[in-house]
């Protein structure tokens, strides 16, 4: 895409969303929600690649969602969702002084901003605009603990450095829907540069999964993805997830991926492979006030070098005292590595999840 | 390492402590759904309570939808409808291993409201439809005065709004003009202050205290087809029998074959007890297929 098109693109874009907002906004239902995680964190080990920080115990917020929802009509529903985090450490703008600096401060940024109809085929959902990937969507609603930790493909970047081209939301177009109850499907065709960049190039991400219900219960999930990242090399993510749901009150998920990209070369110019494999499970013993979860999780960064892989276990408790919207998510992480050089991590949080 | 056996320690001991703490409470049985039912299985429920102490219900509205997806999400025993589950719901509910029973408990005649000072008696259901989708702006198209028509309906995840738009609308949409009301009191209180307003209420809504309609509410008849018998849905026999076209079940929705609690609560419910409290409440009780398939559910 061309520079400066992408801008003009978002107003006609803006333009035609807030002409239908304008001309339906008396009569629609319009909703608007709040949801906030917020860390005690306190590093339990030290010296290990994370916990040998200076700091060893803060307060941090991670994330504050803003969500307005306006359903336009039984088929046609606008979505608006601001996130803010403090990851993006931007320096301040400083008129005129002397010095600038960087800060922590939390930043609003749109997340969401997309039109969703319903009414295309039967059971099926097109969303236009900036929308929510389909690459871990099921995994992320099975696993439900966002606020304690990202699933697998979400965080890979945040944990291991490497870019697995997943982000969470992507400016495109998906039509998700089921074609019987045993079949689920989900296609998506994006800019792939995710919802912190503009499209720097003319390629497109293409991805789709085929989500199978055999027997109640009990979920098979199978995607890919491509794009061209120039004119010689593509990069290619293949996925597989399974959902074991049978038991009331208990889910146990699946989830490994790998990812090819022709960019990815070691210093011998061969290609390296990336991959991850996580495992978890939820038991809820009171609904919508008491639930455990663990999960275990394994990186693998690069194929062709053997001692920088990493495990992870997390493990929990999610805990609704007075109501639903204001829950206390206590929770353990645990980091290995297989390089002796490096020590265990282990870090206590206390997550404070509020949704109102 | 100390510090971690002390947090894991104290972690434990307070898992532990809410363990410990939950059986010593009363079996709690959560109720969530629609509206139209949450005042009557609220009175079921006290009845129920007060014969049986070992035994909490707790109830919530919100809207069928609501109810429906509580029990896919497993957060609810029993979810209350008004409406048969969509296509989609069960879907869902098959993702998720949950495999729902379902109970009739009462039976609806959806009363049709209008302003007291309103000429009108009875409507025909195509009439009603197109009111509805916004056809119709004036009441003369119908037989009144030249007063615009004022809409009041529920929002979309009711079941009452759900169950208007398939057997009314023709599962078209409502009129953008319509007032999405958050429940049958508040549709209520926009007709009786709005002397153009119609609105669709659940019949046990439409009493006072002392079991009249409220005043300043007039419940139309309503036909099946033009020229038809017009008939009200405060007549037991036309809704049993069918005349009345705006009649329905209400549902109460398990997953799987309830436990002994709540197996012991529906059968309440559907029982002679149970049902003496629907019709007090200005519902209609079931009839003796739907006690059959109830029973049968039970087991």
């Amino acid at each position: 895409m061309k520079k400066g098109t992408m801008p003009k693109l978002g107003m006609i874009f803006g333009f035609v969303l807030l002409t239908l907002l304008s001309t339906s906004i008396v009569s629609a239902q319009q909703t608007f929600n709040t949801t906030i995680y917020f860390d005690y964190t306190n590093y339990l080990s030290k010296g290990g690649p994370v916990t040998s920080a200076a700091k060893n115990n803060f307060f941090a917020f991670r994330r504050a969602y803003f969500t307005y929802e306006n359903k336009i009509n039984d088929n046609l529903k606008f979505r608006f969702r601001y996130d803010a985090d403090n990851t993006v450490n931007i320096t301040s703008v400083d008129f005129g002084k002397a010095s600038t600096k960087k800060d922590d401060k939390l930043r609003p940024f749109i997340k969401h901003l997309y039109l969703e109809y319903s009414g295309l085929m039967p059971n099926s959902s097109l969303k236009i605009g900036m929308t929510e990937t389909i690459q871990y969507k099921i995994a992320e609603d099975r696993w439900g603990y966002r606020s304690v930790a990202k699933t697998l493909m979400d965080g890979y970047k945040d944990i291991t450095g490497v870019d697995v081209d997943a982000p969470s939301a992507d400016l495109g177009v998906s039509l998700t829907g089921s074609l019987a109850k045993y079949v689920r499907y989900g296609l998506m065709i994006s800019n792939g540069a995710g919802y912190s960049h503009a499209e720097s190039d003319k390629y497109k991400k293409i991805a789709g999964h085929i989500h199978l219900i055999p027997v109640a219960g009990l979920s098979v999930v199978g995607y890919m993805d491509y794009e061209k990242q120039d004119a010689d090399n593509s990069a290619t993510t293949y996925k597989l997830d399974g959902y074991f749901e049978m038991i009331r009150n208990l889910i146990i998920g699946a989830e490994y991926f790998l990812y090819k990209n022709d960019k990815y070369l070691t210093n011998d110019e061969v290609r390296y492979d990336v991959s991850g494999l996580s495992l978890f499970g939820r038991c809820i013993l009171k609904a919508d006030v008491i639930s455990l979860f663990a999960r275990f999780d394994r990186y693998e960064p690069n194929s062709k070098t053997s001692d920088d892989e990493m495990s992870r276990v997390i493990a929990g408790l999610d805990w609704a005292p007075v109501h639903k919207s204001m829950r206390l998510q206590p929770n353990i992480w645990i980091r290995s590595y297989p390089d002796s050089e490096k020590k265990n991590d282990v870090v206590f949080n206390f997550t404070f999840f509020l949704s109102f | 390492m100390k510090k971690l056996i002390a947090t894991v320690t104290l972690g434990l001991a307070f898992l532990a402590m809410v363990l410990i703490a939950a059986p010593a409470q009363k079996k709690m049985i959560q109720i969530k759904g629609s509206d139209t039912l949450v005042n009557l299985v609220q009175v079921l429920a006290e009845e129920y309570m007060d014969k049986n102490p070992g035994i909490a219900l707790a109830i919530l509205g919100g809207g069928s939808g609501t109810g429906i997806t509580a029990i896919i999400n497993q957060t609810c025993d029993i979810a209350n409808h008004s409406r048969e589950w969509k296509q989609k719901e069960i879907d869902q509910a098959w993702e998720k291993g949950v495999k729902p029973r379902f109970f009739i408990i009462a039976v609806d005649g959806l009363s049709v409201i209008v302003n007291e000072k309103n000429t009108l008696d009875k409507m025909t259901m195509a009439e009603l439809g197109a009111i509805y989708r916004g056809e119709i702006k004036k009441w003369n198209a119908v037989g009144g005065t030249d007063k615009a028509v004022s809409l009041y309906g529920r929002q979309s995840n009711s079941g009452t709004y759900v169950f208007m738009q398939e057997h009314v609308l023709g599962n078209k949409n409502y009129s953008t003009d319509m007032k999405e009301m958050n429940g049958n009191a508040q549709i209520i209180e926009g007709v009786l202050q709005d002397e153009g307003g119609i609105g669709y209420v659940g019949v046990g809504y439409l009493f006072d205290k002392d079991g009249k309609v409220r005043k300043g509410l007039k419940v139309l008849n309503i036909s099946k087809q033009p020229g038809g018998q017009a008939f009200s849905p405060l007549d037991k026999a036309a809704v049993d029998n069918g005349d009345y076209p705006v009649a329905r079940p209400l549902y109460q929705a398990t997953n799987g074959k309830p436990d002994a609690a709540v197996a012991a609560f529906m059968a309440f419910e559907t029982g002679p007890e149970g049902q003496k409290i629907v019709e007090r409440e200005g519902f209609f009780t079931i009839g003796a297929k739907h006690k059959e398939q109830n029973e049968k559910n039970l087991r």
